[in-house]
């Protein structure tokens, strides 16, 4: 598989640095799981979970966790409760 | 010829107490970013907790559209990067759905039916809001974590009223199960239309092109149109692969055309995931049949309606098409009318007040109760017809009982003989001339004395009495 590291700097938000070192470790990375690609899995019911059981419920009832405003707080930017953001160009 | 092709995919927000992953309320209209807490705003080491409710909700659903519940179902993650959303990802139902192989019929106004697909409707989270000003946009997280149902129907669609008819079908069965308050105003009911043409006769479908977040039924039908026509016309001005490639679009409703979002497109790679910090949804087959116990649904009243009171198939589906108006019709029925009449002073009468302010059946200043009272009164006659339209007139301005409204507009029609027979015999002896021309054959002029006696008890006479007694009088 190739690594194109300017469409995973786009896709995860972060700068690379030394993007061809980079690169390669990902490259070795993939190299290293692609025998599991040997494996013949359609027999086998899709995992997607290796616990056992499903995943928790609880009943519909509401809590105010009152912490709304010391996150404002230490958001970098807000105004009248609202987080303020870079302007989005829709 | 082309033939359209439409699939459509609808957001319902479920009214849940609270969201889908946290405890936070889900009330509308709060004072911004108030109904937060750790998980819906993503701080490190918060984990998701399913709401029960939102999961019997959506099997709820599966019921009423005869579609298959599954035992197992998956929560993934969505990656995208936008600050409405501050985990950078969406969980949502992508491997598999709780809800999938359903189906709904679409009614057409000539009394056949059509059967529409569902291909799967899952569960996932809704996003906060943005506000967008000069120079930053301002983001509210209130609505972030509202649990969503996303019902996908099948391209089973080929026109724009069938799109139109589909979603209020839709929209009706939610509003029925009260899983949702389904208000596209509030954008509590969304949807995104995927659209395509193929020439007549032709396998293989069209590109396709999704239009996005739209949220009246008018504009629904303006955006199909507006996109068909554009296909179309790329299509035979040979440039439909140069100007017709997947992608989402945006519906302007100041012009009536849609326009390209490329942008967005571009980074649109989700890298879907199983969540790691849920488990997979499994219900067990009693949780299943437990949440089959569902009110009764559009279809179901309509034929009720019509099997048990004799409703026209037509008058049926328009009222129960909405909640509120089959609720308010029944109500009417509780009080001792006939379904006749009630159909009538609802469909007709009401509605066409109703529809002249601008108002819904909820804002309608005639309650149940009221028009009930006012059938009530015309069926002993204690009014009549143009008596019970006065009545209704007047009660939609003023807040009165329909007892003293009768007796202040002097409604009360008169059924007494004696009272009757004494306007008859003065109109009649005003008018000797035409007394004779009457007797003499001219049998035309029996309506003018029916017009005379009402016009000389000022319309309260009872219509049909005066009727009886004239022809007794007049031999």
């Amino acid at each position: 598989m190739e690594i194109d590291i300017e469409k995973l700097e786009k896709l995860s938000n972060l700068k690379v640095q030394n993007k061809e070192e980079i690169a390669h470790q990902l490259q070795d990375i993939l190299e290293y799981v692609e025998n599991l690609g040997e494996l013949d899995t359609d027999a086998i019911e899709s995992t997607f979970s290796t616990l056992e059981g499903g995943t928790p419920v609880r009943e519909d009832v509401p809590v105010h966790s009152g912490v709304a405003q010391d996150v404002l707080k230490q958001a970098p930017n807000a105004q009248d409760d609202y987080f303020i953001v870079p302007n989005i160009i829709e | 010829m082309f033939e359209i092709v439409i699939g459509l995919e609808v957001h319902a927000q479920l009214n849940t107490k609270t969201k889908i992953f946290c405890s936070c309320p889900t009330s509308f209209n709060e004072h911004q970013n108030s109904n937060t807490c750790p998980t819906c705003l993503a701080l490190p080491g918060a984990l998701p907790v399913l709401n029960k409710e939102a999961v019997n909700k959506a099997m709820m659903f599966g019921h009423a559209v005869n579609a298959t519940i599954n035992e197992k179902s998956i929560f993934n993650r969505k990656n995208y990067f936008y600050p409405d959303n501050p985990k950078a990802y969406q969980i949502s139902q992508f491997d598999v759905a709780i809800v999938e192989d359903g189906e709904l019929m679409i009614d057409f106004e000539d009394g056949s039916s059509k059967r529409v697909g569902i291909t799967r409707a899952h569960l996932e989270e809704d996003a906060g809001k943005n506000t967008h000003e000069a120079n930053h946009s301002k983001v509210d997280l209130n609505r972030c974590g509202t649990p969503l149902l996303e019902i996908v129907s099948e391209p089973d669609m080929r026109s724009a009223e069938e799109a139109v008819l589909y979603l209020k079908k839709l929209h009706s069965i939610v509003r029925y199960l009260d899983i949702s308050d389904a208000n596209m105003q509030e954008g509590s009911f969304r949807c995104d239309v995927n659209i395509s043409i193929r020439p007549e006769g032709q396998e293989e479908f069209g590109t396709r092109v999704e239009v996005k977040n739209m949220n009246s039924f008018k504009f629904i039908n303006q955006a199909i149109n507006y996109e068909v026509n554009r296909q179309i016309e790329a299509y035979e001005d040979g440039v439909y692969e140069q100007e017709v490639v997947q992608e989402t679009r945006l519906f302007n409703t100041d012009t009536g055309e849609t326009r390209s979002m490329r942008g967005k497109e571009e980074s649109a790679d989700y890298r879907y995931f199983p969540d790691p910090d849920l488990l997979p949804l499994i219900v067990t087959k009693a949780d299943i049949e437990k949440a089959g116990n569902i009110p009764e649904l559009p279809d179901e009243k309509k034929q009720r309606y019509i099997d048990e009171l004799g409703i026209r198939a037509y008058d049926a589906t328009v009222i129960c098409a909405d909640k509120a108006v089959a609720n308010y019709f029944d109500e009417v029925l509780e009080c001792g009318v006939s379904a006749k009449n009630a159909v009538n002073y609802l469909t007709n009468e009401l509605n066409g007040l109703l529809n002249k302010e601008g108002l819904t059946i909820h804002e309608s200043p005639i309650d149940a109760q009221k028009l009930g009272a006012i059938i009530k009164n015309l069926e002993d006659d204690t009014i009549n017809g143009k008596g019970a339209k006065k009545l209704l007139e007047f009660l939609m301005g003023e807040q009165t009982e329909v007892d003293a409204a009768i007796e202040k507009l002097g409604l009360k029609q008169v059924s007494d003989d004696g009272a009757i027979l004494a306007i008859i015999d003065e109109v009649l002896s005003n008018n000797e001339d035409k007394v004779e021309e009457y007797k003499g054959g001219k049998e035309k002029l029996f309506g003018f004395f029916v017009g005379q006696v009402m016009k000389a008890s000022r319309g309260s006479a009872n219509p049909a009495k005066v009727n009886e007694l004239l022809r007794e009088k007049l031999g």
